[in-house]
C-alpha cells in the first residue's frame, strides 16, 4: 500500500545509514600503528593478554576515564566497549546487589569494598594475571579496607574540600565550618553524597566521620540542617560547572573537579580545611559474575601501563597512585608532570594527608545515615 | 466559516507557541555556540574542520551517540511492531466478542495508561532481577550465558506500555465502523478470513497506523521505564542524554538536538503530506 | 450460503485467541510485576540493603507517619513523624499546580486550532507536536540553558536593564521549585492541549452562532456552552498529565538541582540510593493506589471520554 511506504521506506533507510556508520569500527589497516579519532597513538600492550569476548561492559564513575584509553583499547584488542556510568557508591551498589546487569569491571570507592566482599558481590583477583601491581606507590596498597588488594586495585585517589571562588568571596575561608557563615546563602554547590555531607558535620562537631553513636549522629544532623540553605545546588557528575557557570561562589568538591575549575579560572582556590579533609580512593574491582573476563584482565593490564595512564594527569587530576606513570610523565612529558607536581590539588602535602579522614563502612549503622541524609534533604 | 477572534486571543495563542518555541531555538542557536562550556553564547564556533557546524561534526564522530540512536530506532521498531499487532487484535477482541475474563483483560489494559510509569518500571525491574536470579542460580549459567537486562528486556517493557495506547486507538475506530460493509462481503460470499482481509483490515489501517506512530512515538521518548530496564549496550538516546548532562555538557548535545528536531520536522512533513493524499 | 456469523463458542475462541497476546504481555508485565512489589512493601531490609521478606506494616506505618523502628528526630520510637506526608503533599501540589496551569494555558491555544479553518488545523496541532517529538531529556536541558545564572533569560534582561540604565542583579531561576514547576507544565502542556482539541472539534459550530443568536456574549457562550462541552477533554488531559508528574523524578533531578524532593525522587532513591526496596515499594504501592482512586473519582463523576485516545 503506497500509502505508507515513504515513511517506511525512509525509517528503514535512515536504520541501514546508522547501521553502516556504526559498523564501519576502526577497522585498521594492519602495519599501521592504531591512533585514535584525535591523532593520539595508542601504545602497544605490554603484556598483550589472549582475548577471546567481543565486548567489555564497564560500570563506572562519570567523566572519569580518558577518551584515548577507551578508543586504544577498543582498536588495539578489537573489543567494543559498553559504558554505563553512575555518581554514587549507592547507585552501583543496588544495582549490583540487585543483580540484573552484567558488568565486567566496576570502580568502587574505598568504603564500599568491605561491604560488597560481605555480599560476594566482587570476586577475588588473579594476581598471575596482572602486571601492574608492581607500578602502584605502596602507600596506596594494602589498605584497611582491601589488606593485600585481593578483591581491588587503585585507580585514583583524592580528597574533598573546599573549592572557593577568589573573585568573588574575598574573606578568607580555612575550615569546613565556615561554610555556615550566614552570608554563603544559597551560594554553594555540594557533592550529592551523604557520607561526605554527614562527615563533615560531624568534624564540625569534633566526633569522628564514621561514628555509629546515634546522639552524635542527631546533632550531626541538627548542624547540616543549619546548612542546606547554603546549598544552592547538589552535583556528584560535574559540581564545577556551577562554579565556573558562575551560579554559585564556592563549594565541596573533589580533587580532580577542583583541578579542572582551577584551569578555567585560576582564581579557585582548594582549600584543605584545618579540620582535616576527607580522604578516598576509588579502585577497580571485577564483579562476582563478569562475563567477560579475558576482557577485563586485558583492560586492566593495558591501561594501567606507564605509558598510557599519564593521560589521566592530563584528563583527571587527581592524587595520582601510578608511581611508574609519573616517573614516565617526568621524563615524557615534564610540563604535565610540573603542574602535577607543582600544584597542591594534585600533588597533596604531607601534613594535608596525615589530617585526612577516610570514610569508612558503618555496617549497622547505615540505616541512621541514609534516614538523616532524607530528613535533611527533604526539608 | 470565518470569524474574527478577539485580539486577546490571538496575543494568547502567540505567546503559547512562542513559549512552546523558545527552547528549541535556544537549542539549535547554542549548537553553533563557540564557547565549549556551553554556559553563555559566545558567537559562532569556527574550527576546523567543518568551521560553523564543528559540533555537528564531533557528533558524527561520536561512536557513543551513534549506537544509542541506533539502539532507539531499534527498540521502537521492533516494540512498534509488536504492540500494534498485539494491540489491534485485543482491540478487535474487545470490540467485537465476548469470552471468559473479557472484564479482567479490559481492566488491565487501561492499568498502564492510569498509573505513574514509575510503578511500572520499579514492578518490572523487580521482575526481571528476580527472574534472571532464579534462572543463573538454578542452572548455574556462568559469565556470558547469564541472563541480564539489554536490548531484550526494553523491548519487551516497550511493548508492554505500548499495547494499551494501540488497543484504544483502534478501537475508538471500531466502535464507529458500520459492519454493514461486512455483512455485505459475506452476502457475496466472501469468508470471515477474506472479510477481515480485504474490508474490515483496509478501513482500519489509519487508526493502526495512528496507533502504530503513537506507539513509536511513545518508545523512542521514553525515559522512566527504559531507565529501570536497560543494560550494558543497550543505552537509549534519552539515557544518553541524561547521562551526558551529568558530565560537562558541551554544544555537541544542542547538535545532536538541531539534528533530531530536523529529523521529526522533514518526518512529520512527509506523513502529513501522504496523508493528505487521501 | 449462510448470513449467520460463526458458531457463537467458535466466536468465544477466536476471541479470546485474539486477546492471549495482550493478556500474557499485561499478565507478565504489569499484574505480576505489581504483585512482587506489594509482596516486597510488607518486607524489611537487612543492614545491607537486601530486602526480608516478612509481613510487617511498618513500611505504610512510616509513610503515613507512623514510625515503629526508626527515630524521629530526637524522639525514641514509636513516635509520629511528618516528613514523607510532607513529600507526597510537595506532589499532590505540584500535580495541581501543573494541572491547572495547564489548563489555563492550553485551553485557549485548544480552542483557537478546533475553532480554526479545517484546512489549517493540522498544521497547527503539527506545531504543537513537534516539540513533543524532540525528546524529553533534551527539552529540560533547554531551559537550564535559559534559566541559569548566566543563560539566556538574565542575559536578556540585563541588556535591558542596560538600556534603562537600571541597576541589575541576575534572577536565580534556575535550581527552584518554580523550575521545576515551570518544567513541569512545559513537558505536559501538549498532553492537556491534544484531548482539550478533540473535544471541542467535536463541538457542532452552529452551536456558537445559536447561542450567539439568542443574545450571549463571547464569556457567556465559554461559560455556558463551550466549557461544559469540553469538560470529557479536560477530564482525559487532566488525567494525562497528573499522573505522570506525580511519577515524574528527571525532572526535578535536573532543574531542581536535586533539592526539590517529590514523591517520584523518593522512590527512584530508595531502590538506588538509601537500598531500601521495601520502603521504595511501599511507596510505590501508595503511589499507584493514590493516582488509581484520583482517576477513579474523576472518571466517575465526569466520565471517561474518548478524548484521551487523541493523545
Amino acid at each position: 500500500m503506497p500509502r505508507f511506504s515513504i515513511p517506511l521506506v525512509a525509517l528503514i533507510g535512515l536504520l541501514v545509514l546508522l547501521g553502516g556508520c556504526a559498523g564501519n569500527r576502526e577497522a585498521q589497516p594492519s602495519g599501521e600503528e592504531p591512533r585514535t579519532a584525535s591523532g593520539f597513538v595508542c601504545p602497544a600492550p605490554q603484556p598483550r593478554l589472549e582475548v577471546t569476548s567481543r565486548e567489555l561492559n564497564l560500570f563506572v564513575w562519570t567523566e572519569y576515564i580518558p577518551n584515548e584509553m577507551l578508543e586504544c583499547f577498543q582498536r588495539v584488542y578489537n573489543v567494543r566497549i559498553n559504558r554505563d556510568e553512575y555518581s554514587a557508591n549507592e547507585e552501583m551498589y543496588a544495582k549490583l546487589l540487585a543483580g540484573g546487569a552484567n558488568y565486567d569491571l566496576v570502580m568502587p570507592s574505598d568504603y564500599f569494598v568491605p561491604l560488597m566482599i560481605r555480599q560476594g558481590l566482587l570476586q577475588k583477583l588473579d594476581k598471575s594475571r596482572l602486571a601492574v601491581i608492581p607500578y602502584f606507590n605502596p602507600a596506596y596498597l594494602n589498605l584497611p579496607f582491601d589488606p593485600n588488594n585481593e578483591y581491588t586495585i587503585p585507580y585514583q585517589a583524592g580528597t574533598d574540600a573546599i573549592m572557593v571562588n577568589t573573585e568573588r568571596i574575598k574573606e578568607p575561608i580555612t575550615a569546613f565550618a565556615d561554610l555556615w557563615r550566614p552570608e554563603f546563602a544559597r551560594r554553594m554547590v555540594s557533592v550529592d553524597d551523604s557520607r561526605t555531607l554527614i562527615g563533615i558535620a560531624l568534624l564540625t562537631l569534633g566526633y569522628d566521620i564514621n561514628t555509629r553513636d546515634p546522639a552524635q549522629l542527631e546533632e550531626a544532623k541538627a548542624k547540616l540542617a543549619q546548612l542546606i540553605p547554603n546549598i544552592k545546588v547538589f552535583d556528584s557528575d560535574s559540581p564545577k560547572t556551577a562554579l565556573i557557570g558562575g551560579d554559585v561562589d564556592l563549594g565541596i568538591i573533589w580533587t580532580g573537579e577542583a583541578a579542572l575549575a582551577k584551569q578555567e579560572n585560576p582564581a579557585f582556590e582548594y582549600i584543605y580545611p584545618v579540620e582535616g579533609p576527607i580522604l578516598w580512593q576509588d579502585n577497580w574491582a571485577i564483579p562476582a559474575n563478569a562475563p567477560h573476563l579475558d576482557a577485563a584482565y586485558a583492560w586492566l593490564n593495558y591501561i594501567l601501563q606507564p605509558d598510557l595512564f599519564w593521560l589521566t594527569l592530563r584528563d583527571f587530576p587527581y592524587n595520582n597512585p601510578h608511581q611508574a606513570a609519573l616517573e614516565w610523565a617526568r621524563v615524557n612529558q615534564p610540563e604535565l608532570y610540573d603542574s602535577y607536581m607543582n600544584s597542591p590539588i594534585t600533588n597533596i602535602p604531607p601534613e594535608v594527608l596525615a589530617r585526612g579522614h577516610r570514610v569508612e563502612d558503618v555496617g549497622e549503622a547505615t540505616p541512621l545515615y541514609d534516614r538523616i541524609w532524607t530528613e535533611v534533604k527533604g526539608q | 466559516m470565518n470569524h474574527r477572534h478577539s485580539f486577546w486571543l490571538y496575543f494568547t495563542v502567540i505567546l503559547v507557541y512562542a513559549f512552546l518555541y523558545i527552547p528549541i531555538f535556544v537549542l539549535i542557536t547554542y549548537s553553533f555556540n563557540s564557547s565549549r562550556i556551553n554556559v553563555r553564547f559566545e558567537g559562532i564556533v569556527n574550527l576546523e574542520p567543518c568551521g560553523p557546524f564543528y559540533w555537528f561534526c564531533q557528533l558524527s564522530r561520536n561512536r557513543e551517540v551513534i549506537n544509542a540512536v541506533r539502539n532507539s530506532l531499534i527498540i521502537a521498531t521492533l516494540s512498534t511492531m509488536g504492540s500494534t499487532v498485539i494491540g489491534t487484535m485485543a482491540a478487535l477482541a474487545l470490540q467485537r466478542h465476548d469470552f471468559p475474563l473479557k472484564r479482567f483483560a479490559e481492566g488491565s489494559l487501561y492499568i498502564p495508561i492510569i498509573i505513574p510509569e514509575l510503578v511500572m518500571g520499579i514492578g518490572i525491574l523487580v521482575l526481571f532481577t528476580t527472574v534472571f536470579r532464579g534462572i543463573n542460580t538454578a542452572f548455574h549459567l556462568q559469565g556470558n550465558a547469564r541472563l541480564g537486562m539489554g536490548l531484550g528486556t526494553v523491548i519487551v517493557s516497550h511493548i508492554a506500555f505500548s499495547v494499551p495506547f494501540v488497543a484504544l486507538v483502534v478501537r475508538a475506530r471500531l466502535h464507529g465502523f458500520d459492519r454493514a460493509i461486512e455483512e455485505a462481503a459475506r452476502d457475496l460470499g466472501a469468508t470471515e478470513w477474506i472479510t477481515f482481509w480485504r474490508v474490515t483490515l483496509p478501513n482500519i489501517t489509519p487508526s493502526v497506523l495512528a496507533g502504530a506512530l503513537l506507539a513509536f512515538t511513545l518508545s523512542l521518548d521514553d525515559f522512566i521505564i527504559t531507565f529501570f530496564t536497560t543494560g550494558p549496550g543497550a543505552t537509549t538516546l534519552p539515557i544518553y542524554i541524561y547521562g551526558l548532562l551529568r558530565r560537562t555538557i558541551t554544544p555537541e548535545i544542542n547538535a545532536l538536538s538541531t539534528v533530531w528536531i530536523g529529523i521529526v520536522f522533514v518526518l512529520l512533513l512527509v506523513i502529513q503530506r501522504v496523508q493528505q493524499r487521501d | 450460503m449462510s448470513t449467520i456469523p460463526s458458531v457463537p463458542g467458535g466466536a468465544r475462541r477466536r476471541g479470546f485467541l485474539l486477546m492471549l497476546p495482550s493478556l500474557l504481555w499485561m499478565v507478565g508485565l504489569l499484574i505480576i510485576p505489581l504483585g512482587l512489589v506489594l509482596v516486597m512493601s510488607f518486607g524489611r531490609r537487612d543492614p545491607d540493603g537486601n530486602v526480608i521478606y516478612t509481613f510487617t506494616l511498618d513500611n505504610y506505618l512510616r509513610l503515613l507517619g507512623f514510625s515503629r523502628s526508626y527515630p524521629c528526630g530526637s524522639t525514641p520510637p514509636p513516635c509520629f513523624d511528618a516528613l514523607y506526608l510532607s513529600i507526597l503533599w510537595r506532589s499532590l501540589v505540584l500535580g495541581f499546580q501543573t494541572t491547572v496551569l495547564t489548563v489555563l494555558i492550553g485551553y485557549p491555544l485548544a480552542y483557537f486550532i478546533a475553532r480554526a479553518p479545517a484546512s489549517r488545523r493540522n498544521s497547527y496541532l503539527l506545531l504543537v507536536l513537534i516539540p513533543l517529538w524532540t525528546n524529553f531529556v533534551i527539552r529540560l536541558y533547554a531551559w537550564m540553558i535559559i534559566l541559569r545564572s548566566q543563560g539566556v533569560l538574565n542575559s536578556v534582561l540585563g541588556w535591558l536593564a542596560g538600556l534603562l540604565n537600571l541597576p541589575f542583579q541576575p534572577l536565580e531561576l534556575l535550581y527552584t521549585p518554580g523550575a521545576v514547576l515551570l518544567g513541569m507544565v512545559y513537558e505536559f502542556l501538549p498532553f492537556m492541549i491534544l484531548p482539550i482539541y478533540t473535544s471541542l472539534e467535536k463541538i457542532n459550530p452552529s452551536l456558537y452562532e445559536a447561542a450567539a443568536d439568542l443574545g450571549a456574549n463571547p464569556w457567556r457562550t465559554l461559560w455556558r456552552v463551550t466549557l461544559p462541552l469540553s469538560m470529557p477533554g479536560i477530564v482525559a488531559g487532566t488525567i494525562l498529565v497528573f499522573v505522570p508528574v506525580m511519577g515524574t523524578f528527571i525532572v526535578s533531578d535536573i532543574l531542581g538541582g536535586r533539592q526539590v524532593i517529590l514523591i517520584g525522587n523518593l522512590i527512584q532513591r530508595q531502590f538506588l540510593d538509601a537500598r531500601d526496596p521495601a520502603f521504595g515499594s511501599a511507596a510505590s504501592i501508595l503511589l499507584m493506589v493514590l493516582t488509581l482512586a484520583m482517576t477513579l473519582y474523576y472518571t466517575r463523576r465526569f466520565g471517561f471520554g474518548e478524548e484521551i485516545t487523541s493523545a
